[in-house]
């Protein structure tokens, strides 16, 4: 089958971002685009689908580089109101799908997580604001990512005796606490590996350089070394 | 008097939202005699989570003690999951019919 190419203009339209910044990841080598005869940038169509697919590398590259790339408007919510209305989205679109009984429950673990990520960095955000919030239901998984102070520094304010980010996560997955002091809260990540007991739903969460793994097979908490990130960086499959 | 939860939304999620529904409700609990149920009904609510219900269960659980009933949580794994963790950090578990 021949390629399908498309026009920089559409190729924004379904990346949901500026032409301008597609010359921009034309020049950088995130995005290449093909050069017509005349000149003209174009895509092929295939592409644009695997580079909108490939969530997880895009949220890991936000996470992992010191100059975070510009994200596309379809998955990055600078604010909560935007990640409770894309989340309204996705309850909507896993309802009609029919294709999950416990639809909800993922629907609660993302809204837990993501709204984890806006209350304990409100005012504090190191650099670029926000969540990155994506699911992709044919692939059955939902990513989120933020570039906030991370598990460790959030906890340290009411456990200055923690110092690594294992012992951090390892605290926020067990006990209830909060790094919001005097209110009462921190039951968001107990919550979350509650339903991963009962439940067929797998999830990865790395904070700093603890990636920790929990599965229905996998409840005790087994967290291994990995290259930094900023923040958090979430994947959930089911 | 019985509380509608999914008048607040299908969604109860954020612990900000949890916090202003349960303000936005007290002027309505004035009329509550001091020996009456209330009841909340969960008809309705596609996702509850432990933050939303956390601002607004917990202080409602305080101010009403065993008088506060929940209805209708069966169909709904999240309420469920979720009334299971507010009952691990709260003295008193949730009564529910």
């Amino acid at each position: 089958m021949p390629d399908e190419f498309i026009s920089i203009g559409d190729a924004a339209r379904l990346l949901d971002v500026s032409i301008d910044t597609l010359r921009r990841w034309d020049e950088s080598g995130k995005l290449k685009a093909i050069r017509t005869s005349g000149g003209h940038r174009v895509y092929r169509k295939h592409d644009i689908e695997i580079f909108l697919n490939d969530l997880w590398a895009i949220a890991s590259e936000w996470v992992s580089s010191s100059a975070p790339p510009e994200l596309p408007n379809s998955v990055y919510c600078p604010t909560s109101p935007v990640f409770q209305a894309r989340l309204g989205k996705m309850q909507a679109i896993l309802k009609d799908a029919n294709a999950i009984e416990h639809f909800s429950l993922l629907v609660a673990m993302a809204g837990e997580i993501g709204d984890n990520s806006f209350a304990h960095n409100l005012g504090n955000w190191p650099d670029v604001p926000g969540v990155l919030f994506a699911f992709d239901i044919n692939k059955k998984q939902i990513i989120l990512a933020d570039r906030g102070r991370g598990v460790l520094k959030t906890l340290k304010r009411v456990r200055p005796e923690l110092v690594t980010h294992e012992e951090a996560l390892r605290v926020a997955f067990t006990e209830v606490v909060t790094g919001r002091e005097p209110e009462k809260r921190g039951n968001g990540l107990k919550f979350v590996r509650n339903i991963i007991q009962d439940y067929p739903i797998d999830l990865l969460f790395q904070t700093g350089d603890a990636l920790l793994e929990l599965n229905r097979k996998q409840i005790d908490l087994r967290i291994i070394q990995r290259p930094p990130i900023k923040g958090c960086l979430v994947f959930i499959t089911y | 008097m019985r509380i509608t939860l999914n008048k607040f939304g299908d969604i109860l999620i954020a612990r900000q939202a949890g916090k202003e529904s349960f303000a936005a409700f007290q002027p309505s609990l004035k009329s509550v005699l001091p020996d009456e149920e209330v009841e909340i009904d969960f008809s309705g609510v596609v996702t509850f989570s432990p933050s939303w219900g956390d601002e607004f269960l917990t202080p409602l659980h305080k101010q009403h003690g065993d008088k506060l009933i929940l209805i209708n949580i069966e169909n709904n794994p999240s309420v469920k999951e979720t009334l299971k963790i507010l009952d691990g950090i709260s003295t008193i578990p949730f009564k529910v019919k």
